[in-house]
């Protein structure tokens, strides 16, 4: 599937910015399933200097600093993204049983599977604990295929955590998560990774749009989407495999990733210093993904 | 929150920021100590430097001990005090905010240095080498390729699990074949007697100037022997290390390096002014640097300056809030950026903290046939990884034989040494051991091999660690023949605590047969660059330091010279009248700045006048003054010369001595408790006016003095001589207060031989362009110092506003008639007091006008997406 993606951050500060400093992770990446054709960045106020690089885990990171005093910093980053769904066919109850994937991760010395394993030790906004495993060990018997489990477990946070776009800030601890049962994608998306992570599967955070579409006969409204968030669970010589807690699904040709890390703060879409702004700055982000008609290329 | 703070060794937790107390120090001046033992001998059972497995004297140091001995004792103490002194003068310390009640934690020498044969170092230091080409070749594979990973030379784990490990640091590569710039390395002889190495430091290796200075004292306290054991000098190796900082610079041009501090406050900042000055480098802050366009620049006075390579001795994870840890206020936003761009050299490269980890010392002889193709020749300390079932097992199992390391070092994370746990700190150690077994590893206790050392009244065994450097040249890396020993103080407990602290020794690599050596002839410090004024600009933090620096010591100064007239006075032979000591009293409060405080001092003037004195929380006192004043010298320490520090360690000194030349409060000649510091704040202002060289620094330091001058006088005028007295004698004591005050008591009794009159005394304070301490002299100085200043080329014949004001102020004083002046009306002179008013607040326009024109005015940073959990590593 081919995707037009306009997405574009506003700031709107209380006091003046005399300058600053940010990184971006809004260039979606490439990946097995996923081409960038195009790409682009603007900002206003200009940019006295940017730079685009790929970063540790392969992402497009964007530098820029803004020299000039201004009260509203505006991003558009636009692009041109072909997807295609996960692997040829998944077959969610074949493949390696849970024992055999705990097996394998330890033993295997093929690259992948070493490099693998970086995702299961902690990250800054995920901490391992038995409270997670307990709540998701029931889903992982050994002799269970991995992959029906992960569903299982992403079925489980769709029906016992309500969405509920208030709820949480940016960032809500997982402890939080779990006592009140509410979230966001992102906290979501941290919960699974948290709990297969306990388990003893690597996991990863994946930062991307899901294209929706309108009811049959309605036409869609402008910026009407929303950046989105899900996980990758690796099993050992069957690679990565995407799915989203979020939507109870496996992650298809809709989702169109940005970037992906240990968890959200390797991702952060818009992070930096600023030199004043005052307090309570207000954020607005719009998102569109529109489907470009194959015919017309 | 904390810079780059160098913690504990294994074995021998030696730390710099020790405090260590100076009446336990080996140079204690007490002359009771004599008659002192000279003589020395093995701890049996113990390895010693200076006995061979014979247990015969090496004739290395049977030489040098020969030498001790024939100087004797009495000359040994001089010795020992002359290098207490030096070390002092030169403000050799550490951490000197830590402790208020005993600031001069001065750095402790001991005159017996550690003594290695050059076939004995030639080893060590072929050790060293090839140990710092592993880490440098490590370092690139654990940013890189990650061979070691992929060929499964180390589990995933030991790199990933690592709070060292920047992922944001992938892809910043040096120009060059050497990613490590420095590498420094404790070792110490364990007991089969071979060399073995603890620790690496790799972040921002401290030691180094230590060391340099340690070798500038000993050279100077014990020059014949000294000379006469033709001891590998370390000059070549600052030299080198020079070169290679500046080859790294991405331009050719000039390139120009600099030093990042953290700041004053940390423990090691002696040390970063002294290589800044020592290497000829500029010492910064984070404040004084900033990205723009791209690049890193220095903010100077005249502008921006571009900044190529940055020798940092801030920790990678503070260095960048943008991409490491958002919070920090030691880093400079998107540096990381330009680094990677290649824009900036940053040495040792930001991420080189992950070779620190110590698991990777578990795989070394693994990893050193992987990427060397051989096993290193130095060894290791034994390390078990809790991060590996087996040996996680045998560390539970001997828990309370050995020390138990955190892999992370950072604030709060100590070695512990299971052996001194009790049973129920041993099971919680245990359990935190399993919650985060990678987080762990553990190591045996070594034994330290022994050195003689002077331990205040005899030389006795005592365990000894030594810290080499190494630094990039070329193709490979040179080592500094010698290092920096340090030494426990207590010879039965091996682990030395912190609480204990260390002596340092000065490391002396000797030709075991001297005759053969040809000693280069080049003094230690030969090295140090002639600067060239015109190519350094300063950064405009250090310049603000200096103006501050010079209104402190001029308000401190002010206020004794007030407070001693006014005990004088209180104390004098005649007795004051109430009107007249309100109005004393009244004037102190005014020149405190302190007004709030006024009817308490009314109240209990005697109580309260010894708080303006010494109380460091009393706002405006002498003490919180000249506490306000060492900061600023602190913070421009590189730009005083060794004389001025000396000045201002007597200053500190006589601050210190303060409280206890009070005690007795007031009853006792209070002035004279002031005298010392009176004389050497005029010993600064003669030194900054005879011996600092007339640039910026200088005009700074001394506008900021003459500014505060004008304005300290200005208060005496409007509280002493504006409101009328009550008397002919009121009047007469306060005009004699004045004078007294204003130094012109002499000259006016010289001039006038008259009872005290307000017209000659206004001539005299306010009008004599003659008289130094005139008000209308520190105008003039003022108007000449502001027409110096750099300016913007537009408007070149303008003046500027500052100009202005000052030409304003100067002119209405040079046109005021001192019988219009000295005119009451009621009990006011009216005239006096709105020329007053007017004048200070002119003076006080003129001191922002410039710190807004010259100063740096940072304005407050805030992260754009803030989240607290994310500042662990």
């Amino acid at each position: 599937m081919r995707y037009h993606i306009k997405h574009v951050t506003e700031y709107q500060y209380s006091a003046r910015v005399s300058h600053c400093y940010n990184l971006a992770h809004m260039i979606p990446r490439s990946s097995l399933r996923q081409q960038c054709l195009s790409s682009h960045v603007r900002m206003s106020p200009f940019a006295a200097h940017s730079a685009r690089r790929e970063d540790y885990f392969g992402n497009q990171a964007f530098h820029f600093e803004i020299q000039r005093p201004h009260k509203q910093l505006v991003i558009t980053a636009t692009s041109e993204v072909e997807t295609g769904p996960q692997h040829s066919s998944v077959h969610l109850d074949f493949g390696l049983t849970c024992a055999e994937a705990r097996e394998l991760l330890q033993q295997s010395n093929q690259p992948e599977t070493l490099l693998a394993r970086e995702y299961l030790l902690d990250s800054p906004m995920i901490k391992a604990s038995d409270q997670l495993r307990e709540y998701a060990e029931h889903s992982f018997e050994n002799d269970r295929p991995l992959l029906s489990a992960v569903m299982e477990l992403t079925q489980r946070i769709y029906e016992e955590f309500t969405y509920s776009p208030l709820s949480t800030t940016v960032a809500t601890p997982l402890t939080e998560v779990m006592a009140t049962r509410k979230g966001v994608c992102q906290d979501f998306a941290h919960l699974q990774i948290g709990c297969l992570r306990s388990l003893g599967f690597p996991a990863k955070y994946v930062s991307g749009y899901l294209e929706t579409l309108p009811p049959p006969g309605e036409e869609k409204l402008v910026g009407a989407d929303a950046t989105h968030a899900w996980v990758s669970v690796y099993s050992p010589s069957e690679g990565w495999f995407e799915f989203d807690p979020t939507n109870n699904c496996l992650a298809s040709e809709q989702h169109i990733i940005t970037a992906w890390g240990r968890d959200f703060y390797d991702v952060t879409p818009l992070k930096g210093v600023i030199y004043g702004g005052g307090e309570n700055p207000i954020l607005n982000v719009a998102v569109d993904v529109n489907r470009v008609p194959t015919n017309s290329v | 929150m904390h810079g780059s703070s160098d913690s504990a060794a294994l074995c021998l937790p030696f730390r710099f920021n020790t405090g260590l107390p100076v009446t336990s120090s080996p140079s204690a001046s007490n002359q009771d100590l004599l008659p002192l033992d000279l003589s020395y001998g093995q701890l049996p059972g113990s390895p010693d430097e200076a006995f061979d497995d014979q247990g015969a004297l090496r004739p290395h140091w049977a030489n040098f001990l020969q030498s001790v001995q024939a100087l004797g004792p009495q000359a040994f103490i001089d010795r020992l005090n002359k290098a207490r002194r030096i070390l002092r003068d030169d403000g050799a310390t550490y951490n000197i905010y830590s402790d208020l009640k005993n600031p001069t934690h001065t750095w402790a020498l001991d005159l017996i240095p550690s003594l290695i044969s050059s076939e004995e170092w030639g080893k060590i230091e072929a050790g060293l080498l090839e140990r710092a080409e592993l880490f440098n070749l490590l370092l690139r594979d654990l940013y890189g390729p990650r061979q070691l990973i992929l060929k499964g030379v180390i589990p995933p784990e030991a790199l990933f699990s690592h709070k060292g490990f920047l992922r944001a640091c992938q892809g910043v590569q040096l120009p060059g074949k050497n990613e490590l710039i420095l590498h420094a390395v404790d070792l110490m002889r364990d007991q089969s007697g071979s060399m073995c190495v603890l620790t690496d430091r790799t972040q921002s290796p401290s030691g180094a100037g230590y060391a340099l200075e340690n070798r500038t004292v000993m050279s100077r306290v014990l020059p014949s022997l000294y000379r006469e054991s033709h001891v590998h000098r370390l000059a070549g190796f600052f030299q080198q290390m020079r070169t290679t900082l500046t080859s790294l610079s991405p331009n050719h041009d000039q390139p120009r390096v600099v030093v990042l501090t953290p700041g004053a406050h940390n423990e090691t900042y002696f040390e970063h002014a002294y290589f800044a000055n020592y290497l000829g480098f500029h010492l910064v802050q984070s404040g004084d640097l900033m990205v723009r366009n791209g690049y890193v620049w220095m903010k100077s006075l005249d502008g921006l300056s571009r900044v190529d390579v940055i020798l940092r001795r801030v920790d990678d994870w503070f260095c960048d809030p943008v991409e490491l840890r958002s919070d920090s206020q030691l880093g400079v936003a998107q540096l990381l950026e330009v680094a990677r761009a290649g824009r900036v050299a940053i040495a040792n490269p930001l991420g080189s903290g992950v070779l620190e980890n110590p698991v990777f010392m578990r795989y070394l002889p693994q990893i050193s046939k992987q990427l060397l193709g051989r096993e290193l020749r130095l060894k290791s300390v034994e390390t078990h990884w809790c991060g590996l079932a087996d040996d996680l097992a045998y560390v539970l199992d001997k828990l309370d034989q050995l020390v138990i390391k955190p892999i992370y070092r950072q604030a709060g994370s100590n070695s512990v040494y299971g052996g001194s746990l009790s049973k129920e700190q041993l099971s919680e150690l245990k359990q935190r051991i399993l919650a985060n077994p990678t987080q762990f590893v553990a190591q045996p206790v070594l034994q330290a091999g022994n050195m003689p050392t002077f331990t205040g009244d005899k030389l006795e065994p005592r365990p000894s660690l030594l810290r080499s450097f190494a630094v990039a040249s070329m193709n490979s890396y040179s080592v500094m023949p010698g290092g920096l020993t340090r030494v426990g103080r207590q010879q039965s407990s091996f682990i030395i605590s912190n609480q204990h602290g260390s002596w340092s020794k000065d490391t002396w690599i000797i030709n075991s047969e001297p005759a053969i050596s040809a000693a280069p002839t080049d003094k230690e410090d030969s090295l140090t660059p002639a600067r060239d004024a015109d190519l350094i600009s300063l950064p405009s933090r250090v310049v603000e330091n200096l103006f501050w620096m010079g209104r402190y010591a001029e308000r401190a100064e002010a206020t004794m010279r007030i407070l001693r007239t006014v005990f004088m006075t209180l104390n004098g032979e005649e007795p004051v009248t109430a009107s007249c000591l309100q109005q004393l009293l009244t004037t102190v409060a005014h020149c405190t700045a302190n007004e709030a405080q006024l009817p308490s001092l009314l109240k209990q003037p005697d109580q309260e006048l010894l708080k303006v004195v010494r109380d460091d929380t009393y706002s405006g006192s002498v003490k919180a003054t000249l506490n306000a004043m060492l900061y600023c010298a602190d913070e421009s320490k590189e730009l005083l010369s060794s004389d001025t520090l000396r000045v201002i360690n007597d200053i500190r000194d006589a601050l210190d001595d303060l409280d206890t030349s009070l005690n007795s409060g007031l009853a006792s000649a209070p002035e004279e408790a002031l005298d010392p510091l009176v004389t050497a704040l005029m010993a600064l202002s003669g030194l900054a006016h005879e011996s600092m060289v007339r640039d910026l620094g200088w005009r700074f330091m001394d506008i900021g003095r003459r500014l505060e001058r004008a304005l300290q006088l200005i208060t005496l005028l409007r509280h002493l001589v504006v409101p009328v007295s009550a008397s002919e004698t009121d009047q007469a004591t306060l005009l004699q207060n004045l004078l007294y005050t204003a130094e012109g008591l002499i000259s006016y009794r010289r001039r006038y031989r008259a009872r005290i009159g307000v017209q000659p005394a206004l001539d005299l304070v306010m009008m004599d362009t003659t008289n130094p301490r005139s008000l209308l002299h520190q105008l003039e100085s003022l108007k000449l110092h502001i027409d110096a200043l750099p300016r913007a080329t537009e408007n070149r014949h303008e003046l500027t506003p500052e100009q202005r004001a000052v030409l304003e102020t100067t002119t209405r004083v040079q046109l005021s008639l001192v019988d219009q002046l000295s005119v009451r009306k009621g009990k006011q002179r009216e005239a006096l007091g709105s020329l007053l008013d007017t004048l200070s607040d002119s003076l006080k326009d003129v001191s922002n006008l410039i710190s807004d024109r010259y100063f740096d005015h940072r304005e407050i940073s805030q992260q754009l997406v803030r989240s607290s959990w994310e500042n662990e590593p």
